[in-house]
């Protein structure tokens, strides 16, 4: 039947075309889509806030200080207003409900009183990054600047940027006392579990005021 | 396996382990001064006749003086200071004196990672020490904690209260009280001598260490109140969920629909090549 030939033939060929592609289609997907990862900061991309910079007493006065309104990271491009943030009724810490806004806990210390202070943000929204999203790329001595409702500035220095899965956080040495005037900062990190939605670690970033 | 095996594979096989379980160094728990391995310290001049001084301190076996706080007068207690842990001295000179000159009084001063001290030049001129304080950090959950240096020459002798609570009786001249848990808020402060009494208030927040100084002022005693530490009254519990993973890296997608799609390939080109090979065999065959 020789009309049947072009037909077994094109068979062949389609089925080889197809055997091709499937198995390019999986070597291609064996790979994971690697996160969205920014170029490295090595300029500033935003300048430096300008503000008179109070230093922390020398005499043995401690100085009062006012709320917080923004945060700058110049480095990481980082500029943006602080919301006040309490506790669940579990306890837990409030999180901004804005992605793209960092908040402060008003149970913490005013950033530039003795004490920790807590400012946490968002990594990523569902579709893309949050205000956080760079912090990770923080290294100790970079800068952090808090501008405080009187208008004054004050100025942090990293001193160590930690990984800690959720369910070991570490809640005494983040939050526990101090003796000088500190900044944490944190957000999510580390692996994401999709069945939960949920980040499996906290990125904290440890700063210190300059006196 | 022999014994001599299992040995020699134990160490590799604890760290596939460790590896497969996925124990990641981040995991071990450290305080915000661990990590760097940093305590603090502060320095303070507390001897009322002593003119002025300068204070150096060194890291142990380093001549260059790592901090130097100048014309520092009776009654300043500096900020602290963020230091690697380990040994330093503390040295005082009289002010505007030559870095090399020999100093008036030294003290050696361990500083442990995590731990706060102060280093106060306490006593008379003619007797002045340097004294290193170990300075607490933390107070009991919803307290705040006190204690009292007393650094009057001229009323050696004092009982320091806060509202009802005695904080220290009968203190004498340089000597320091035991912290002790006091109820937060603002309360008054009465400082009693046989030379009189002082007044004045405080304000203990909730997780906060104080330092209160009884000075000799321009016009009988003063109370200095040093913040010495502060925690929050309610740490939150926890970490905290700051992501919806929208820049999170994707898995491998599923490999089921390639695997389908190449074995209906195989099927279409095996049924295409067999065909061919019927018709062939079929033309040979005519």
């Amino acid at each position: 039947m020789p009309t049947r030939r072009p037909a077994a033939a094109l068979a062949l060929a389609a089925g080889l075309v197809v055997i091709a592609g499937g198995t390019a289609g999986l070597l291609l997907t064996r790979h994971s889509t690697p996160a969205m990862r920014p170029v490295a900061a090595g300029v500033s991309a935003l300048p430096a806030p300008t503000g008179s910079i109070v230093a922390p007493p020398q005499s043995a006065a401690p100085r009062p200080v006012a709320a917080p309104v923004s945060l700058a990271i110049p480095l990481i491009g980082v500029q943006t207003q602080l919301i006040t943030l309490g506790l669940t009724s579990a306890g837990e810490l409030q999180v901004p409900s804005s992605t793209s806004v960092a908040g402060w806990y008003t149970g913490s210390p005013r950033p530039g009183a003795i004490g920790p202070a807590v400012i946490v943000g968002h990594i990523d929204s569902l579709t893309g990054p949050g205000v956080f999203y760079r912090l990770p790329e923080l290294r100790p001595g970079d800068k952090v600047y808090v501008k405080r409702a009187d208008g004054t500035l004050v100025e942090f220095r990293v001193t160590s940027v930690q990984t800690y899965l959720k369910d070991r956080f570490p809640t005494e040495d983040v939050y526990g006392p101090v003796p000088d005037p500190e900044l944490r900062l944190i957000t999510c990190g580390g692996a994401f579990d999709a069945a939960t939605g949920h980040y499996l670690s906290n990125i904290v970033v440890y700063a210190t005021a300059v006196s | 396996m022999n014994f001599w095996n299992v040995s020699r594979k134990l160490p590799m096989l604890l760290a596939t382990s460790a590896l497969l379980l996925g124990i990641p160094a981040a995991a071990t728990a450290y305080a915000s001064s661990a990590t760097t391995g940093t305590g603090w310290i502060r320095l303070a001049h507390l001897s009322p006749n002593t003119p002025a001084v300068d204070v150096y301190l060194y890291s142990f076996g380093n001549s260059s003086a790592m901090i130097v706080l100048h014309h520092v007068a009776y009654g300043t207690v500096s900020p602290y200071e963020s230091v690697p842990a380990g040994d330093y001295s503390v040295a005082m000179r009289a002010a505007g004196a030559s870095a090399t000159s020999q100093p008036v009084l030294s003290t050696s001063v361990t500083i442990a990672t995590g731990h706060a001290y102060t280093v106060a030049g306490l006593g008379p001129e003619s007797g002045l020490r340097l004294q290193v304080l170990e300075d607490k950090l933390t107070t009991a959950p919803g307290q705040a904690e006190v204690r009292v240096i007393q650094a009057s020459l001229k009323q050696q002798v004092v009982t320091v209260t806060l509202g009802s609570t005695v904080l220290a009786s009968d203190l004498k001249f340089a000597s320091v009280s035991d912290y002790q848990p006091v109820s937060p808020g603002t309360q008054s402060v009465t400082v009693s001598s046989s030379g009189g009494d002082a007044h004045s208030s405080v304000t203990l927040a909730v997780g906060t260490v104080h330092t209160l100084v009884v000075l000799d002022g321009a016009s009988g005693l003063e109370v200095v109140n040093l913040e010495d530490a502060s925690g929050m009254g309610k740490p939150p519990l926890g970490g905290v969920t700051t992501g919806f993973g929208g820049t999170a890296p994707h898995g491998p997608g599923s490999p089921v629909p390639w695997l389908a799609a190449i074995a209906a390939g195989c099927m279409l080109a095996l049924t295409g090549g067999l065909r061919l090979r019927r018709n062939r065999q079929l033309h040979a065959g005519v």
